[in-house]
Parts: C-alpha cells; sequence; structure tokens
C-alpha cells in the first residue's frame, strides 16, 4: 500500500499550478493613478445617469425636450400673449362699439357707417391690447428668467416697466403715475390668480 | 490588496465610481431643490423661474466637482512624487 511519505519536512501549501499565471498580470494598486481616471483630467465617463428610483419613466428624446423648452421659453409667451391679447382686445372693443358708439352727425347712421366706426375701433383696441400684453409678458418673463425665482415681485417690476414705457409719450409725470399704477393693478391680478 | 489583477482592480474602481457619482447625484438634487424650489406646492408644474435656477444650480454644481476632481489628483499625484523622492533619498533599513 502507498502511503504518502511523510518525510517530516514543513509544507506551507500544496503547490500550487503556476502555469496560467502570467496570462492576467497583477499589478501594484496604484492608488491615485486609479483616482486619476476617476475624477482627473481624462476621466472617462463624463456622462451622469440619474440612478433609477421613483416610478421608472423612459428617457425623454432631445425632441420632445425641444419642443418643451420652446412652449416654455420668452418668445413664446409673448407671442402668446400678443395674440390672445389681439383677440380679447378685438371682443372688448366690438362690444364698446356696439353699447356707445362714436357717431357724429343727426340723421340716422347708415349701416356701412356703423360697420365702419365699429371696425376702426375693434382694431384699435385689439393693437393697443396685443402691445399691453406682449409687452408685460416678455418683461415678465425676462424679469423671471434673470431672477430665478418665481415671486409676485416680477409681476409688478414688470407692470411698473410697462406702465411707465406708455405714461412716457405724455411726461415724467403721467409716466411715474402708469407705473405705479399698472405695477399695482398687475400685482392684484397675479394675486387674485395665484395665490 | 498591492497585487489586484487588472480585473480586480477595474472592477473595484468601477463599483467606486458608481458609488461617487449617485453619491453626487442625491448630494446635487437635494441641494438645488433646496435653494431653487420653495415649498410652496400650488402648481405640480415647475415655473419658468425655477426650472431657470434648476439649471443654473446643475451646471454650477457639475463644474465646481469637476474643477475640484481635478485640483485633488493633480495635488495627490504631487504628493505621490514628493513621498517618492523622500522615501528614495532614505537609506533603506537594513533587515535584522
Amino acid at each position: 500500500m502507498a502511503a504518502p511519505t511523510d518525510d517530516g519536512a514543513q509544507h506551507d501549501a500544496p503547490p500550487v499550478n503556476t502555469e496560467n499565471a502570467n496570462i492576467l498580470p497583477t499589478t501594484t494598486f496604484n492608488w491615485y493613478h486609479q483616482l486619476d481616471l476617476i475624477m482627473g483630467e481624462n476621466k472617462r465617463r463624463n456622462k451622469i445617469f440619474p440612478p433609477p428610483m421613483g416610478i421608472p419613466t423612459p428617457e425623454r428624446t432631445p425632441e420632445e425636450l425641444r419642443i418643451q423648452s420652446f412652449f416654455e421659453s420668452c418668445a413664446f409667451k409673448t407671442g402668446m400673449s400678443c395674440v390672445l391679447g389681439f383677440a380679447l382686445g378685438g371682443a372688448f372693443g366690438l362690444f364698446t362699439a356696439g353699447i356707445d358708439p362714436n357717431i357724429t352727425g343727426t340723421e340716422t347712421p347708415t349701416m356701412k357707417l356703423v360697420w365702419k366706426e365699429m371696425k376702426a375701433r375693434t382694431i384699435s383696441y385689439s393693437k393697443n391690447f396685443a402691445l399691453i400684453g406682449a409687452m408685460f409678458a416678455g418683461t415678465e418673463c425676462l424679469i423671471e428668467s434673470y431672477r430665478g425665482k418665481t415671486e409676485l415681485l416680477n409681476g409688478t417690476l414688470s407692470g411698473g416697466f410697462v406702465g411707465g414705457i406708455i405714461g412716457l409719450r405724455a411726461g415724467v409725470k403721467p409716466a411715474i403715475f402708469g407705473a405705479l399704477g399698472f405695477a399695482a393693478f398687475s400685482t392684484a391680478i397675479d394675486y387674485y390668480l395665484r395665490h | 490588496m498591492s497585487s489586484l489583477t487588472q480585473e480586480e482592480q477595474l472592477k473595484l474602481i468601477s463599483d467606486l465610481e458608481i458609488e461617487m457619482m449617485a453619491d453626487m447625484y442625491n448630494r446635487m438634487s437635494s441641494a438645488c431643490q433646496k435653494k431653487c424650489v420653495p415649498p410652496r406646492y400650488k402648481d405640480a408644474e415647475l415655473n419658468k423661474g425655477e426650472a431657470v435656477c434648476i439649471d443654473r444650480c446643475v451646471a454650477k454644481y457639475m463644474d465646481i466637482h469637476d474643477r475640484i476632481g481635478k485640483k485633488l489628483t493633480s495635488i495627490s499625484m504631487q504628493d505621490e512624487e514628493t513621498m517618492k523622492k523622500i522615501q528614495g533619498q532614505m537609506p533603506q533599513p537594513t533587515p535584522k
């Protein structure tokens, strides 16, 4: 019976098969070099993806982001305000022209005359409302983008600015009164709508 | 620890990097939310001012992170070289 020979010598470990040891080269672990790969000048990963948490939603495509940013942009808000102001001013002008027409003369006005007067007043009111709406929306959006906060103060500041510009056509004092009045008006409307 | 294979080192560093990125994301989102979004939740959508503020906050945070990382690694490399020089100049202790 072949017994394992025990010659009394000390063996630390069973002999290791070192034939394939050089396939995976081992190098000393240089901490600073590895840290440089993560955080240094030539780091590999430049895009950071948010870790999935909550309800998983699909990542939004660049087109969707572009469309969303367009609909939130200051230019779109100004244009939208202009169009809506035009429509509202038209309705308002039509209404007031129907109630209180500005027709001089003693004989009964013909339909053509009434229609002409109505059209003039509608167009005038529309243009005014559109201009005021566009200016107010534009300045409010710009002020809010600059400040980075969403508060009632943005409406106040932009109302003051627009009121001042409109009143400046008649002088400095009407400009100041117009600024204060329009600022107060826009603050009140904002407070009622948002607070 | 000093003789890990290349693959093991890569795995270790990748894990570390992922953890670092996730931690940075969490801190960044909590800091920017604290700074930009006041706790009044009347509206579900982000307003224009809040969206603009968050864009700026994220850009600044990433910039700070990049710069500090680069500075840290450059200082660490310098320290390491200095240490190596010092160790090279010191007389080696004789084994007893």
